[in-house]
């Protein structure tokens, strides 16, 4: 079947079967390989993406279902030149990539916490990234990059 | 300490950029035109004749274009490391429920999974071995192929014995006023990496081949795939591409799949595919083996250690893997960081039917920790000396003499780390309050807590295991960039940033024009396989002899230019400075080198220090060099339910120079994470050989909320063997966690758990309650 989508802010367009994930058509069909497959059950999040807004595992969503809405990748979160946004220069900064399997996801789990609730405590922020797996950092330095971003957000706003 | 320019300054990880972009090409990452998939067909019995493989109904689906089974590898594939047990595709007879023994190459998901249903393999079931205790009955199954000296042998599943011997312990308990004797058992830890195994093979024009394959050692696995394809060295190369955690787990497995997609590709002449669904990745792969110890401690009164004497028993599963390596290890560490009289360790390992057994992070360590810590505090509560002042009191001090009868040096650190762990944690004030709230009748549904410590010792490197090396390269790019190999590789440790670190410090030179390519088998140089936390001391010396080597040829250069002798260049910077001239840019110096035919690469290796070990004696000196550190772990039970929060935690490590600290405290709060796991919830259950938990609904490990905030501190006494006094650090977190937990709900409930792990039943009932196994999970997942 035809399905057409907003993708990282682009209207795209493409052919693949009915029955397939949300998950493997932006792998397989788009080509968009930073959204990881750890265990295709809806338990480890590695395959995380922003469907509407919302933080959902892409493997467990039919891509059919996401037909004519708004998806967004680790992709489509960087800057228009490519370049790292604040979130993922965190990322770096505090040491919370390791393996980097779980990162992309991770990053939209901090993207749609930070949408939602913009100044999050520590134990907000652990709740908001409890459905994203990581087996190598502890998680407590994923924890100080999403806390980080959003001081140093909160900080740009009361300056703009 | 000397001033450092890089060393021990805040630094970016080389790969985080592509990371967190989402561009980093992990195996499954990679779509060659014309690529084939393929996938393995695995036995669903645990021990199993294979009486006849079809595959005639297979191969005539439309779209599948090849298969193969060991007869389509040399001597069956054949390979192993240490020992030679294992086959690329199982030979003759399955052993573990998961043994491949088909491998498919297909065009499309759908045509493999049809052929995976039209192949026939008939398989004749074998009495097996389940329970280690039983395996060396004279009774059992034999499992292993023991070499000819298997008949008649009684004791036919031994892969392994190993002892320590210093002194009679006997004798000493005898004479001890306080003992205690008890039984610690550790069950199987997946490894759960979140990228599952995978590999592509590309066969190249000239017959030769590319296989990327998501290993932890390249070097090991082009080893293999040239002894069972037939090819020459130069025809089979092997590229790590990014790798999504390994833990120890990518070694033999991941030589298996890299063979059978190598295979395949060879025979269609096209690239072939394979990546592991979670389910099969966990049914297929080896796992921490399993440990019962028995330990026996004596003290005087005034709570001086005397005697140790522990007999070990280790499951190694289907197949040796790397178990006597670890196996091993757990023999070297079972008595802890310890002074004793007299001390006997004995360690049996063998075969059964539970999976396979190898490397995982702690190498047979975290194993005994959890036995030996357990052991220590239930002697403190005997002796009602503060866990943490008994530790003290007997703790390994600099220059003394281990139980193997090694002199340790100067660079012994856990009294520190034992005395920084208790004012962090707030240990003084904690312990005896906890205490005194335990020794109350609780309030069903009470909340409890308690703290607990454990102290650990690691040794360096691979010790006596194995010839202990590293080699690196350094070349100066036209552009001025430096390109920096090493044989050891980065599977998310953040070892290439380290590297990196080391080359800049060591050349004077910004880390930025650094570039360290994908290990590569044609470009790095072989350097054993990166295990064991080998990676900062061995591989960073390796880098520091490399950038030696490559700084004095370009302080030759400069020489050169200035018209002067090499040792009166002075660097400052990027600079460089002759007498009584203008100073030189490093492009200048390496334009010059050019100029006059100086070639500006180097290649360095390093070898461990002496080590030696007598397998007879049970004495020696196993490892050139310890690790030591000490955790505290502060809980919160719930007695009416058994659930155990972790609400603090306290490590402080003997790390020597820490090179690249955001690394340093990832692989500190990360290893805690996956000892958090070990103790409380992570429980690899082989049910007459079935895996109980075959993907993360079942089998859990910690999330964000299952850990504390951590804080981690390093004493950095300088390691005089260590890449600027640096020690190694990627295993040593994990390996207290579990016993500084278990000894905190000890201290909270007055229960002590003596088996991993203490989850919702053993700590609120004390035992187990008896689940009915199944086989279904294992069934579906190899479907």
């Amino acid at each position: 079947m035809k399905y057409s989508l907003l993708l990282n802010n682009q209207r795209v367009e493409v052919e693949a079967p009915g029955d397939i994930s949300l998950l493997k058509l932006l792998r397989e069909y788009l080509h968009l390989t930073g959204t990881k497959e750890g265990c295709d059950v809806g338990e480890c999040g590695a395959c995380s993406v922003l469907l509407d807004g919302k933080l959902v595992n892409s493997c467990m969503v039919l891509a059919a279902q996401a037909a004519d809405r708004e998806v967004i990748t680790i992709e489509g979160v960087c800057l228009p030149d490519g370049s790292p946004n604040d979130l993922q220069q965190a990322f770096i900064r505090y040491g919370a990539v390791q393996c980097g399997f779980c990162t992309p996801g991770m990053i939209l789990a901090g993207e749609a916490l930070l949408a939602d609730n913009p100044q999050p405590t520590r134990t907000e922020i652990r709740e908001a990234i409890a459905g994203n797996l990581c087996r190598c950092t502890g998680y407590q330095q994923i924890v100080d990059a999403i806390e980080q971003t959003s001081l140093s957000r909160k900080e740009k706003k009361g300056h703009a | 300490m000397p001033e450092y320019r890089f060393i021990g300054k805040p630094a970016d990880r080389v790969d985080a950029l592509e990371k967190v972009l989402g561009s980093a090409m992990y195996i499954a990452d990679y779509f060659v035109p014309g690529m084939l998939l393929a996938r393995t067909i695995r036995s669903t019995l645990p021990h199993a004749r294979i009486k006849r493989i079809d595959l005639s109904a297979a191969l005539k689906i439309p779209g599948v274009v090849a298969a193969i089974t060991s007869e389509d590898f040399v001597n069956h594939g054949r390979f192993g490391y240490p020992v030679e047990d294992m086959f690329m595709l199982a030979y003759e007879r399955a052993r573990y429920v998961g043994d491949g023994i088909v491998s498919i190459a297909a065009e499309t998901e759908s045509a493999l999974q049809q052929a995976v249903d039209a192949a026939v393999i008939e398989l004749e079931e074998l009495p097996a071995v389940f329970d280690m205790t039983h395996a060396l009955d004279p009774s059992s199954a034999l499992i292993g192929e023991q070499p000819a000296d298997a008949e008649g042998y009684p004791r036919g599943n031994l892969l392994n014995q190993y002892a320590v011997r210093k002194g009679d312990p006997a004798h000493e308990l005898s004479t001890c006023a306080v003992t205690l004797e008890a039984e610690y058992s550790t069950m199987h830890q997946e490894h759960a990496y979140l990228e599952p195994e995978g590999a592509l093979a590309i066969p190249e024009s000239d017959g030769s081949l590319t296989v990327y394959a998501s290993c932890q050692s390249p070097f090991l696995n082009r080893a293999n795939l040239v002894k069972v394809l037939g090819l020459p060295e130069g025809r089979v190369r092997v590229i790590q591409p990014v790798v999504g955690g390994a833990f120890g787990g990518k070694d033999d497995l991941m030589y298996q799949i890299s063979a059978q997609v190598a295979r395949l590709a060879q025979l269609t002449g096209r690239p072939v595919k394979m990546i592991l669904p979670r389910e099969e990745s966990m049914i297929a792969s080896y796992k921490r083996d399993a440990m019962q110890m028995h330990i026996q401690l004596g003290a005087d009164a005034s709570g001086r250690l005397r005697a140790s004497r522990i007999h070990a028993l280790v499951d190694s599963g289907a197949y040796s893997s790397i178990t006597p390596f670890t196996a091993w290890r757990s023999s070297i560490h079972a008595m802890g960081p310890y002074r004793y009289d007299a001390c006997h360790v004995d360690t049996d390992v063998v075969y059964t039917n539970n999976g396979y057994s190898g490397a995982f992070r702690g190498f047979g360590n975290a194993e005994v920790c959890f036995a030996i810590e357990s052991a220590m505090d239930e002697l403190a509560l005997k002796l009602g000396i503060d866990p943490i002042d008994l530790r003290l009191q007997n703790c390994l001090l600099p220059c003394d003499i281990t139980a193997h009868g090694q002199k340790l040096g100067d660079d012994v650190g856990l009294a520190e780390c034992l005395d920084e762990v208790r004012r962090l944690s707030g240990w003084q004030h904690k312990h005896p309050l906890y205490t005194s709230e335990a020794s109350k009748a609780p309030i069903p549904g009470e909340l409890r807590r308690g703290i607990g410590v454990a102290a650990l010792f690691h040794g360096i490197s691979l010790g006596a295991e194995g010839a202990d090396f590293a080699a690196g390269t350094l070349e100066v790019n036209p552009d001025y960039s430096l390109t920096l190999t090493s044989g050891l590789t980065d599977y998310g440790t953040g070892s290439r940033t380290t590297f990196t670190l080391i080359a800049a410090e060591t050349l004077g030179l910004d880390p930025n024009r650094f570039v360290m390519p994908r290990p590569d088998t044609n470009s790095a140089q072989d350097s054993g396989p990166t295990v064991a936390s080998r990676a900062t001391v061995l591989g960073g010396n390796a880098t520091r002899v490399t950038a030696e080597q490559l700084s004095q040829l370009l302080n030759q250069a400069a020489a050169d230019l200035f018209a002067c002798r090499p040792a009166e260049i002075i660097r400052h910077g990027e600079l460089f400075i002759g007498p009584g001239e203008e100073p030189a840019s490093f492009e200048k110096v390496v334009d010059h080198a050019r100029k006059i035919g100086l070639a500006l690469s180097s290649r360095g290796r390093w070898s461990a220090p002496e080590i030696s070990w007598s397998m007879q004696k049970g004495q020696g000196k196993p490892y050139f060099a310890y690790h030591y550190g000490a955790q505290v772990a502060e809980v919160l039970v719930d007695t009416g339910t058994g659930k155990v929060d972790v609400t603090g935690f306290w490590a402080v490590h003997n790390t020597g120079k820490v090179i690249f600290p955001q690394g340093a405290y990832g692989q500190l709060f990360g290893g805690i994470a996956q000892g958090l796991g070990y103790a409380l919830m992570e429980r690899v259950d082989f049910d007459q050989g079935y895996l109980q938990a075959t993907n993360f609904d079942e089998y859990l490990i910690p999330t964000s909320m299952d850990i504390p905030d951590i804080q981690g501190e390093f004493v950095e006494k300088p390691f005089s063997a260590g890449p600027y006094g640096a020690k190694n650090l990627g295993e040593t977190g994990l390996v207290p966690a579990a016993p500084a937990i278990v000894n905190a709900i000890a201290n909270a409930t007055g229960r002590r758990i003596r088996s991993l792990p203490a989850n919702l039943e053993r700590v609120l009932l004390g035992r187990d309650l008896r689940k009915e196994g199944s086989s279904t999970a294992c069934k579906l997942g190899l479907k």
